[in-house]
């Protein structure tokens, strides 16, 4: 629903906007804080026994270092019904990996992080997604009617409410793109939810999608909480233009148990996730 | 409350207990019957006076005796009568134009326009419509709106946005009345263009302070902009051809004599363009103006007036979004005596959007449409004493948004957000007092009240907190919905109450130079909801009620008014202080769209604002204008209050988006000769506050901004020079038609101005960029206006 109002927004904006050009803009440099990506997704049809948390630390804004992984803390998660415990091993450049992990849907699990004398804590609810009915591809919906999108059709389940992820990757782009969903609008009903990739007219490079390319997409199903922070998440990555809502430092769900203010940036998520891809015809 | 009202009827009986008589009457123009706003009337030789009301008329009384009657009218021909006021009587004026000789043109301002040295009233703008028409504007359409910003004191935020901010105010505490109807939005095209076609207009009155009592519901400033009431000597079109739109405007007598007409449009034509270049998206606007009166007697005339206008949008076959206000109203002027004018309005205005979505076969819409009755009086007891009085009730429905989806087979299931319904009400009364020559006060008070009325359920929050801190995660939350209280329709949900104290004092230093001071309180019930760097045609309004309080402002002013070398030149200087209770802000990742609990979303908070603002005006000569200029300051704190918590940015003050430490403006008018005449505006402004990043963490596969605390950055300063050239070719005397072309370069040095600098990752390299969006570089325009 929200993208509906954003999107008319932006229409309106862009019949206006005679130019945009990139500027140096000089910005403030805020404390550098540890960064949990402690994202626990269990693929469905796996086990879900192979989880990687990575940890780094943030940089100032414009920096283009990207060796900031952390080395020297200790990661596990807890399952919370039956204290079992996973040890996530440091394998190099901030990537701690278990091979034993358990996932159990509607389990709530604990994650642990002491680094540097600190210890972080976080604690959230495995998810569970439903199955993806369809994928078509079709050329008259979405934001321009000239491109081709891709339409992922699936059923909301009426009896509670829904928070969805979607993560488009087309092969070849550096970049994947995230986008997040709730039932609000639409509960009970089969959704069809579209993708495309819009032209830059600025650029003579062809951004759409064109029959051959083949996008990869990773259906999540999430927490009401990590639907909040990932909501803001997207909608600052999109850049704050002038209809956008006013840009908020991002809070996540990992507390630091000894110095408070040092808090954490990242989420402890547990989702099952459908992972596909669509090769458009 | 009572013995106010009583200190007022001890004051008139004291001050008329001579033998006093009185003139009374209507001033207009002669040539197209229009009445005339703010001509001074005095008895020549006295310093006894008066200034002519929004209808024209005027009212004196001075003891017995033979006078001469002066009526001056800038721009018109001063007009003298003998009167004996031996008995009440009713002298009319028609002013006759000043004629300008060939090779002598003199530009005056209007005396209202003029410092303004012995009335209490201060902070106050009027801007006749002819200042407004000369400014240099973008694209040739004259803006009322942006013109406004060329004075001290108000600021825009650029040019993609609407509404205008004065004092460090909100665009939504700014009550914008229409001929007294309520205007919800003020621009087409998201605040490129503003709402009013100046040729329907009249003249425009800001008030940024002091606001008389007689207005009610905004804390930061009233715009009064008054309707043409349409010439009633002879037909005439006024019209204009333009790049984005063109206007014609019909005026002419009607009902024999007894009354006058004017319809007034203007429509864009860039669909025109669209449709030639096959482009499938459409986006235009238009409005219609109408106003007619009928002079019933010479006690009693009527007016009706009313505003229609809409933008409209569409994208392809995917989106359509359409906006607008309209607004209708009836008024009826009753002169009761020579001393007592009345008048009664019934108003009703309506601002609604909608949004239609085709592939997923939804419409959204949305409303907000008010009722509105008011009677005003002005009792004119003496030369040292009038007297304002009456009562206000505003109706007002809102429909915060429904979706209905268009086919049985659209994904989307029907909602509706809770409408609200709720009653503002105000009573006043203001007495304007001359308490010696040199000394006059204006004293009053509103009392306003609001009620939100039932017919509706509305949600009980555990421990009575629509919002929650969450002391782990150190972030706001939705409170725990622990049922609901259900309010019948004749039930009151909540109600408030307020007493609005209003007083300011002029004292004449000498014959050149006034001091004025003021104090205002006001209170604001309705809001506009908007967490966006600029407010949307989307954006909706919602009432006080169970859970959001209204917002109280008190401010005080003082000022040092001055006119120089005979009035050519004038200064005011003015300093202030404005606090606001009550400010809502919003929650981080508030989420306003489809909310029906909007309580969930915000904290309230404070805000204050001083500055000190400077306007040096030439009002005479071949050159006219002025140079703006204030330096100003304006803050939020928002704490957590019942929520818990250290509040917004850990509960210090930080700027508010509307905050301009310096602002200049310059603003002239040249005179060449008959034929051609320049115009020329000057704008610079610190950049607005905005939020930028202040680091990066890698997330997902991305670049992932952290953010500063809210409104710790700043844009770069806005600055531009626009100018015009006005070229009316040789005319006959005789003949009707007289054409003018003008020329105007808007931003001249092509400055881009960031309306917003977004931070993202780049696509294709990954490294972190800062994007200015700017709107308009330099545009060149011509528009043709035409009179016949």
């Amino acid at each position: 629903m929200k993208i509906y109002f954003k999107l008319t927004i932006l229409f309106l904006t862009i019949v206006f906007t005679s130019c945009e050009d990139v500027i140096d803009v000089d910005v403030q440099t805020g404390p550098s804080r540890l960064v949990i990506e402690a994202s626990l997704d269990w693929e469905k049809g796996t086990t879900g026994n192979n989880q990687t948390i990575k940890l780094s630390k943030s940089t100032p804004y414009y920096d283009t270092t990207t060796n900031t992984g952390v080395t020297n803390a200790s990661v596990r998660v807890t399952n919370d019904n039956d204290n079992t415990e996973f040890v996530f091993t440091h394998q190099g450049n901030g990537e701690y990996t278990t091979t034993n992990f358990i996932p159990v849907i509607g389990q709530s699990y604990t994650l642990e992080v002491v680094h540097e004398g600190e210890t972080y804590i976080a604690n959230e609810t495995l998810m569970p997604v439903v199955d993806i009915d369809g994928i078509t591809q079709s050329i008259e919906s979405g934001f321009d009617e000239e491109d081709l999108e891709v339409n992922v059709i699936f059923t909301d389940p009426e009896e509670q409410e829904n928070y969805y992820l979607f993560k488009f990757h087309k092969q070849g782009d550096l970049l994947p793109v995230l986008e997040e969903g709730d039932d609000e609008f639409v509960n009970g009903n089969e959704i069809t939810w579209w993708f495309e990739k819009e032209e830059d007219d600025e650029t003579d490079k062809i951004e759409a999608f064109l029959p051959g390319d083949t996008v990869n997409i990773d259906f999540f199903g999430i927490s009401e909480s990590y639907s909040n922070y990932i909501g803001i998440l997207i909608e600052q990555s999109w850049g704050a233009g002038l209809f956008s809502t006013t840009p908020v430092p991002l809070r996540g769900n990992c507390i630091n148990t000894t110095n408070a203010d040092n808090y954490a940036f990242g989420y402890f998520r547990l989702t099952q996730v459908v992972r596909t891809s669509y090769t458009f015809q | 409350m009572k013995n106010l009202v009583l200190l007022f009827m001890l004051c008139t009986a004291v001050l008329s207990a001579q033998e006093n008589y009185t003139v009374s009457g209507i001033i207009k123009e002669a040539k197209n019957g229009e009445t005339a706003f703010g001509a001074s009337v005095f008895l020549k030789g006295t310093s006894i006076g008066s200034i002519s009301n929004e209808y024209g008329f005027f009212s004196i009384t001075a003891p017995k005796g033979t006078y001469t009657l002066v009526v001056s009218y800038m721009g018109f021909e001063n007009m003298s009568q003998e009167i004996t006021l031996d008995q009440n009587q009713k002298v009319n004026f028609e002013m006759e134009e000043a004629s300008t000789q060939l090779d002598e043109v003199i530009v005056v301002a209007e005396e209202t326009e003029r410092a303004n040295l012995k009335k209490p009233e201060m902070s106050v703008s009027k801007l006749n419509i002819r200042t407004v028409k000369q400014m240099p504007v973008v694209l040739g359409e004259v803006d009322v709106i942006k013109s406004l910003q060329m004075l001290p004191g108000v600021t825009k935020n650029g040019e993609g946005s609407g509404g205008f901010h004065v004092r460090g105010g909100a665009a939504d505490q700014n009550l914008v009345l229409l001929d007294e109807a309520i205007i919800y939005n003020t621009s087409h095209m998201l605040g490129f263009f503003s709402v009013f076609n100046a040729d329907a207009i009249k003249d425009i009155k800001l008030y940024k302070g002091g606001i008389p009592a007689r207005f009610g519901g905004r804390t930061s400033s009233v715009l009064d902009i008054r309707q043409k009431d349409g010439n009633s000597k002879n037909f005439t079109f006024t019209g204009g051809l333009g790049l984005i739109s063109s206007r014609l405007a019909v005026e002419g007598p009607m009902f024999k004599d007894k009354g006058s007409f004017l319809i007034a449009g203007r429509s864009s034509y860039i669909n025109l363009f669209l449709k030639a270049a096959d482009e499938k998206n459409r986006l235009g606007f238009y409005d219609l103006n109408l106003k007619t009166n009928y002079k019933l007697n010479a006690n009693n005339k009527l007016y009706l007036s009313g505003y229609f206008g809409r933008d409209s949008f569409r994208f392809g076959e995917s989106f359509r979004s359409s906006y607008g206000n309209a607004s209708g109203n009836i008024r009826w002027n009753h002169i009761f005596n020579d001393r007592l004018f009345s008048n009664l309005s019934l108003i009703y205005s309506k601002y609604d959007y909608d949004l239609g979505i085709t592939d997923d076969e939804f419409d959204w819409i949305s409303s907000i449409k008010n009722y509105n009755a008011k009677y005003d009086l002005k009792y004119y007891a003496s030369d040292k004493f009038k007297l304002d009085f009456g009562a206000s009730a505003i109706y007002y429905d809102f429909d915060p948004g429904q979706v209905r989806p268009t086919s049985e087979t659209s994904p989307i299931n029907p909602l509706s957000l809770d409408r609200k319904k709720a009653l503002e009400s105000g009573l006043y009364i203001n007495a304007e007092h001359k308490l010696t020559d040199k000394l006059t006060a204006q004293y009053g008070v509103r009392l306003s009240s609001f009620s939100r009325l039932g017919g509706q359920a509305m949600v009980d929050y555990a421990n009575n907190q629509p919002v929650v801190y969450n002391n782990t995660l150190g972030i706001y939350e939705r409170g725990t919905e622990i049922g609901e209280t259900n309010y019948e329709k004749d039930e009151t949900i909540k109600k408030f109450s307020n007493l609005e104290p209003r007083a300011s004092l002029a004292y004449q230093l000498n014959e050149n130079a006034s001091v004025k001071a003021g104090y205002s309180r006001s209170a604001q019930y309705i809001h506009l909801l908007s967490n966006t760097t600029s407010i949307t045609p989307l954006d909706v309004w919602t009432t006080s009620g169970k859970y959001i309080k209204p917002q109280i402002s008190d401010q005080f002013a003082l000022g040092y008014f001055r006119n120089f070398k005979d009035k050519i030149y004038s200064l005011e200087v003015e300093a202030y202080y404005k606090t606001t209770d009550n400010r809502i802000d919003y929650i981080d990742g508030s989420d306003l769209i489809g909310q029906n609990t909007i309580e969930t979303e915000i904290l309230h908070g404070e805000a204050r604002a001083y500055g000190l603002e400077f306007l040096v005006r030439k009002n005479e000569g071949r050159f006219t204008g002025w140079l703006a200029y204030t330096i100003s300051k304006a803050e939020q704190r928002t704490l957590g209050g019942i929520a818990g918590g250290p509040g917004i940015n850990n509960g210090n003050w930080y700027n508010s988006a509307f905050d301009r430490t310096q602002d200049l403006s310059i603003t002239g008018a040249y005179e060449l000769n008959d034929k051609w005449s320049f115009g020329s505006n000057l704008v610079f402004q610190t950049g607005r506050p905005v939020t930028y990043p202040n680091g990066q963490y890698q997330y997902e596969g991305q670049s992932v901004a952290s953010f500063s605390d809210r409104n710790s950055d700043r844009l770069p300063a806005y600055h531009r020079l626009d100018v015009s050239a006005t070229y009316k070719p040789n005319r006959k005397p005789n003949k009707r038609w007289k054409g003018e072309w003008v020329f105007g370069i808007y931003n001249v040095y092509n400055h881009k101005n960031a309306a917003s600098i977004s931070f993202t990752q780049n696509e294709d390299f990954g490294n972190n960029e800062a994007t200015r969006t700017a709107i308009f570089g330099m545009v060149p325009s011509v528009t043709y206006n035409f009179k016949f």
